[in-house]
C-alpha cells in the first residue's frame, strides 16, 4: 500500500493526489514455522486519487496510452452505474459489476459491458474437522459436488457471465486438469450420500458471505432437491466478518458449517495451486477446513520446489486432479470481471489484476473532445 | 523495419511512439484497489500480463544457475519519476527492506522468500538470489516485491511512516 502521492516507482503511471491505503490485522495459522493472513478492517481512500501518465516508461508498446486517470472514489457503486450508462464525462469505467447489471449496461446509451475471464472463482469450502456427518468421506463430498446444477447456477446465478469449475482451476489458467465438472445427478448424489451415512434429520448447515448469497440459495436449493436432507442456511452479516474469517483462519475454535460458500482469487495464472489449492488444503492454508493430507502435501512439496516451468504446470494439473477425485471441495464457478465502460475508451481488462497501461480513449472521447 | 528491428521493438517494448491522450474517471469499489494501485505506478521484477500470465518487467531477463540460483539482469535505462536510476541495487534495497518484516503481504506469509535467502548484487544490472532450497515460485513471489525509489523508503515506505511498520503492509 502507498499511503501518499510522490515519485516512487517506475511503473505505467505515477500517484500524483490522494492514497488507497489498508489498515488490518493479522490471523496467525501456526507459529513454527510461521504461518499467517492479514485480514482487512479498513481500506482508507481520499476521495480522489490521481495518476498520471510516465511518459518515460521503457515499455512504450504496451503504455501508458491514457494521460491521467481518476479515481472517483467518492461516487458510489450504484450512482456510478447509473453515470457511466446515462452520462459522458462523469464516469468512464466501474469495476465490479454485478451479473444483475449486464443487460442495463449493454442495452445503456453510452457504455459498453467488457466481461474478463478472470483468476476468480467461488467454491464450497466442506468442512472435513466434523464428527458427526461423514465429510471425511470422498463420496460423502462428490455427493455434494454430483447435487449440483453448475449450468443453472452459470445461466440463473451470473447471467451466463462465469463457468463452470471442474477444481479450483479455471480452465483458461495453466495446471488445469482437463476435467469436466462433476455432471449433476441427483439421483447418484442422494445414493451416495445415504450410502456414507448422513444421519437421519441432522440438516447441512451451508454458510456463506453477503457477496455470494444468491449462490447458497441456489446450492440450499439443491441440497434440498437432490439430497433430500434440510438445510440451515446462514449468511454471515458483514459486521460478523472478521470474527468469521478469524475463526476459518485460525482453526482454534469449531467451525460452524458444513460446506462454506467461499470467494476467491488469483494473482497470476501461471501456478494455481501457489495461491488457490494451497490455501483451501495446504498444512498452512488459510482456509483450510480439514486435517491436513499426506498426499496433497507430498504434491505440494514437489509442485513448490520445481524450477521447470513445464513440468510445474504438470504437477500443478495432478493437484487440480487430486482434489477432484477427493472432491475436496464443492466445486462451482469461476465468475467473469464485468467491467461498465463509455463507449469511446478502448478498455484492455487484466485476468488477475485491474492494471490501465493498454488502455486508451478514442477521438470522440469527452476529454480529447475538451482537451484534456 | 526489417523483421529482424521489428521484433527486437516488440521485445524492447519500444514499438509505439504516441503520447499518451485522454483522462479516464474511475470508480472501482474493489478491497484490492490498493493493490491495483501499486501496480499501476510500481514495478515489479515481473508483473502479469492480460492473461495473467508471469512476465518480466524491471526484469530483462533471468536464468537458474543451479536450482538454488536465481540470476535477475535488471532492465537497461529504467528510472524512477524523480530521475533515479532503477539499478541492480535498488532490487537490492527492496529485497533489505521486505526482510525487516516477519509477514510483509497482506495475502499471507506464503509470499515470504524464505528467510535464509541471500541477495547479491553482482554488477550494475545483476542481482543473484541464493534459495537455501529450490524454489520453484520464487517469480511469482518477485511479483510482491515492489521496486521502490530510494525516496519512497527513506520518506514514507509501506506503511512505515503512517503505523510505523511495514508488517503487513506491502
Amino acid at each position: 500500500m502507498i499511503d501518499a502521492p510522490g515519485p516512487w516507482g517506475s511503473g505505467p503511471f505515477t500517484l500524483v493526489e490522494g492514497y488507497s491505503s489498508l489498515e488490518n490485522e493479522v490471523a496467525m495459522i501456526e507459529d513454527r514455522p510461521l504461518a499467517g493472513v492479514w485480514l482487512d478492517t479498513n481500506q482508507p481512500r481520499t476521495d480522489r486519487l490521481v495518476l498520471e501518465a510516465n511518459t518515460d516508461h521503457w515499455n512504450k508498446e504496451r503504455g501508458p496510452r491514457l494521460e491521467r486517470v481518476v479515481f472517483r472514489n467518492n461516487v458510489a457503486h450504484d450512482k456510478a452505474l447509473e453515470l457511466v450508462c446515462t452520462t459522458e464525462g462523469e464516469i468512464d469505467i466501474v469495476t465490479e459489476v454485478d451479473p444483475s447489471d449486464a443487460e442495463r449496461v449493454k442495452s445503456s446509451e453510452h457504455a459498453q459491458l467488457h466481461a474478463v475471464d478472470a483468476m476468480r472463482i467461488v467454491t464450497g469450502v466442506i468442512n472435513r474437522f466434523t464428527d458427526d456427518v461423514p465429510l471425511r468421506d470422498a463420496n460423502a463430498r462428490r455427493a455434494l459436488n454430483l447435487a449440483v446444477d453448475r449450468d443453472r447456477l452459470v445461466r440463473e446465478g451470473f447471467a451466463g457471465y462465469a463457468h463452470a469449475l471442474s477444481g479450483l482451476t479455471p480452465h483458461y489458467a495453466g495446471g488445469f486438469s482437463g476435467a469436466e465438472p462433476y455432471p449433476h445427478d441427483p439421483e447418484e448424489a442422494r445414493r451416495l450420500m445415504s450410502e456414507a451415512g448422513w444421519p437421519e434429520g441432522r440438516a447441512l448447515r451451508l454458510a456463506a458471505t453477503s457477496d455470494v448469497e444468491p449462490v447458497a440459495n441456489m446450492l440450499a436449493e439443491d441440497y434440498r432437491n437432490a439430497l433430500g436432507i434440510e438445510v440451515e442456511l446462514t449468511i454471515i452479516p458483514d459486521e460478523e466478518l472478521l470474527v468469521a474469517q478469524h475463526t476459518l483462519v485460525e482453526k482454534v475454535m469449531e467451525l460452524p458449517f458444513d460446506v462454506l460458500v467461499h470467494a476467491w482469487i488469483d494473482l497470476n495464472s501461471d501456478a494455481p495451486p501457489a495461491f488457490i489449492h494451497g490455501a483451501y488444503f495446504a498444512a498452512d492454508g488459510p482456509f483450510r477446513a480439514g486435517p491436513p493430507l499426506d498426499d496433497f502435501e507430498e504434491l505440494m512439496g514437489s509442485f513448490a520446489t520445481e524450477i521447470d516451468a513445464e513440468r510445474q504446470g504438470e504437477i500443478a494439473a495432478q493437484i487440480d486432479q487430486f482434489v477432484y477425485d477427493e472432491a475436496l471441495s464443492v466445486f462451482l464457478v469461476a465468475p467473469q470481471a464485468l467491467y461498465a465502460i463509455n463507449r469511446h475508451v478502448n478498455f484492455v481488462g487484466h485476468a488477475a489484476t485491474f492494471e490501465l497501461a493498454e488502455t486508451e480513449v478514442n477521438e470522440e472521447h469527452w476529454s480529447r473532445r475538451n482537451g484534456q | 523495419m526489417n523483421l529482424v528491428e521489428k521484433a527486437k521493438s516488440l521485445i524492447m517494448g519500444e514499438g509505439r511512439s504516441s503520447e499518451p491522450v485522454g483522462t479516464v474517471h474511475v470508480v472501482d469499489p474493489s478491497p484490492l484497489n490498493w493493490l491495483y494501485i501499486t501496480y499501476n505506478t510500481v514495478e515489479e521484477l515481473v508483473r502479469v500480463d492480460t492473461q495473467g500470465k508471469i512476465r518480466p518487467a524491471a526484469m530483462q531477463r533471468y536464468r537458474w544457475v543451479d536450482d538454488r540460483t536465481l540470476e535477475v539482469h535488471v532492465r537497461k535505462g529504467e528510472r524512477f519519476p524523480d530521475g533515479e536510476a532503477l539499478t541492480a541495487s535498488s532490487v537490492k534495497r527492496s529485497f533489505d527492506e521486505q526482510g525487516r518484516w516477519t509477514a510483509p503481504h497482506p495475502p499471507g506469509t506464503h509470499f515470504n522468500l524464505d528467510d535464509r535467502t541471500q541477495c547479491e548484487v553482482t554488477g550494475e544490472r545483476t542481482v543473484r538470489f541464493r534459495f537455501p532450497e529450490p524454489d520453484g515460485l520464487a517469480l511469482g513471489k518477485l511479483r510482491a516485491m515492489h521496486i521502490m525509489s530510494t525516496r519512497f523508503w527513506d520518506e514514507i515506505g509501506f506503511g512505515y511512516e503512517r503505523n510505523g511498520t511495514g508488517e503487513g503492509h506491502w
